[in-house]
């Protein structure tokens, strides 16, 4: 079969999926863009495009706080799950010890633990705190739930560094914090950065904490501010939503799509070793 | 030095260690003491109380709904992703024009959060102005407007469709892995043979991409089975609780009726099945390994 007939069927063959793939994008940016009058009427194309709802959705939906609150939760988480993880993975891809297994399956397990499972326990011990509609406290709660996805993606990368260079370095008379931070940090750093990545995605996205925890409008990120846009509302001005939803979507995607093939390599080999 | 040296790795390992435990394990704990108490809306406890959360939650109709329903969702979401994703990788398998594209595209649902796509296609299914209603007759397969979140059944439909599309670009990655781990040569040597290549789909594909899909169905399960967002979002569980999974019902005992008891019983049942789904998978896992 030629190349080029091959490409014909995989396409026809791929179809329905790459639509449904591309609507939800093509709803967010049509009704983006939609005077005001039109979106609600049942018609697909706008009669001209308002660029300017991006400009009133700002203001409107309150977007800069929000995307504040997402930032700082997002940096927070993290900074922090990477500064704990690299010891962490360190240890594991460089010494033996008693109870390296054990350390495995606590990280399985606290994996498996999903937010929405242990939120009304957690929603308890923050307002015990009172804690409760504090936005860095989030960010923290969201640098537990990553521990053990950043560990696992750390790990198997820094397995895969061999360990001649590290012994080199001790032969020349380094001690093992120099080379560490000489010799084997430079060689990681690209993992680093891809899992860094990745974990702020994940805190970006994250639901259910955010909702449970945030309280007031000032303090929530963006996935709860689009959301109670919509949420219980008898009037919803959806191509603020839209504009709102595709700005906060877009540069998440973009990076997430590029990057997704090294994600699943520490997600399926992280999880076995 | 020696007592040094051993010291290291636990030094190392010390701060994940104790940040994860207080703050996943130590929720644990408070989820065993609220559930096993009668407790009243502020969280305050009043004492031990013989299990009564859980047998209220047994009484309850709607929570045996939303166990049976999240059974449901979980086998649908999971098998539709499967049978969706093994044809999908087998493809973009193929050297074709435009595949890195395609392998783009088909991985956007993956890309976005589960939030935004589900506040995206509640407005797309709105019975009255959507975009798949106006969509749908533009193409005059429909010739009215379909109410797609107005009935639990049709909505409970399209939630599982949501997930399908969200779970499949995971899935299919998973698989892409498994078949660029099988040996071309496999193939060479069987189509000398004269083997079909339905024949090597069977003896050569399948065989080989079988710890691949163990390993996708075990942790699909286990992200689908917490997946709260898309079915919160669209409908919160409603019309009248008829899309209610265990994680919208919890959520609803827990923060809108205020029966934090009866939640944290929810919680520990749903801990007690994500147990199991996890032994399965290390097991599966170590027997990958083995192989």
């Amino acid at each position: 079969m030629s190349k080029l007939k091959r490409s014909i069927i995989a396409w026809a063959l791929l179809s329905p999926l790459v639509v449904l793939s591309l609507f939800p994008f093509a709803v967010m940016f049509i009704t983006a863009v939609k005077p005001q009058a039109e979106v609600l009427n049942p018609t697909w194309w706008p009669s001209e495009i308002r660029w300017r709802n991006f400009i009133d959705m700002w203001t409107v939906t309150n977007f800069g706080r929000a995307l504040f609150n997402s930032l700082y939760t997002s940096l927070i988480a993290t900074i922090g799950a990477i500064l704990v993880s690299i010891p962490a993975a360190y240890a594991l891809s460089r010494f033996r010890f008693r109870g390296r297994g054990a350390f495995n399956q606590f990280l399985l397990i606290s994996q498996m633990l999903s937010p929405i499972v242990l939120v009304v326990g957690l929603f308890r011990l923050i307002a015990a705190l009172g804690l409760v509609d504090n936005v860095p406290t989030v960010g923290v709660i969201y640098m537990a739930f990553n521990i053990a996805f950043t560990v696992w993606m750390l790990q198997s990368y820094f397995a895969t560094i061999p360990k001649d260079l590290e012994e080199a370095a001790w032969m020349e008379g380094a001690s093992r914090g120099q080379t560490l931070v000489k010799v084997f940090l430079p060689l990681v750093t690209p993992a680093i950065a891809v899992t860094a990545i990745f974990t702020f995605i994940n805190a970006w996205n994250e639901f259910v904490i955010a909702l449970t925890l945030l309280r007031r409008q000032e303090s929530y990120t963006l996935p709860i501010q689009v959301f109670s846009l919509v949420a219980g509302r008898y009037t919803v001005e959806w191509h603020h939503v839209m504009a709102a939803t595709l700005v906060a979507t877009i540069p998440v995607a973009i990076l997430f799509a590029w990057l997704q093939r090294y994600l699943v390599r520490g997600l399926s080999l992280g999880a076995v070793k | 030095m020696t007592s040094r040296q051993t010291a290291i790795p636990y030094l190392l390992i010390l701060p994940s260690l104790v940040l994860a435990a207080a703050i996943i394990f130590w929720p644990v704990g408070s989820l065993i003491e609220i559930a096993t108490n009668d407790v009243n809306r502020f969280g305050q406890l009043k004492g031990w109380n013989d299990f009564a959360n859980f047998s209220a939650l047994f009484a309850n109709a709607d929570f045996i709904q939303a166990l049976w329903r999240t059974g449901l969702w979980t086998v649908l979401v999971v098998g539709g992703a499967l049978l969706v994703s093994v044809p999908v990788a087998l493809i973009l398998n193929e050297d074709f024009y435009g595949r890195d594209i395609a392998r783009v595209i088909l991985m956007l649902p993956w890309a976005v959060s589960l939030t935004m796509t589900a506040v995206v296609w509640r407005w797309a299914l709105n019975g009255e102005s959507g975009m798949l209603n106006s969509a749908l007759m533009g193409l005059g397969i429909i010739s009215e407007n379909v109410q797609w979140l107005a009935s639990g059944d049709l909505a409970f439909a399209m939630q599982v469709l949501i997930g399908i599309l969200v779970t499949v670009p995971f899935t299919t990655t998973i698989f892409l892995g498994g078949l660029s781990s099988i040996p071309q040569d496999l193939y060479e040597a069987s189509a000398l043979e004269g083997a079909s290549r339905l024949q090597q789909f069977r003896h050569i594909t399948l065989p080989l991409l079988k710890p691949f899909i163990n390993i996708a169905l075990v942790l699909n399960t286990i992200y689908v089975f917490n997946s709260f967002p898309i079915i919160w979002v669209t409908t919160q569980g409603g019309p009248a609780n008829s899309t209610d999974i265990l994680v919208t019902h919890l959520y609803k005992l827990g923060f809108r009726i205020g029966k934090l008891g009866e939640a944290s019983a929810v919680s520990l049942i749903m801990l007690a099945i994500l147990l199991i789904f996890t032994i399965i998978y290390v097991r599966l896992a170590m027997k990958e390994r083995e192989a």
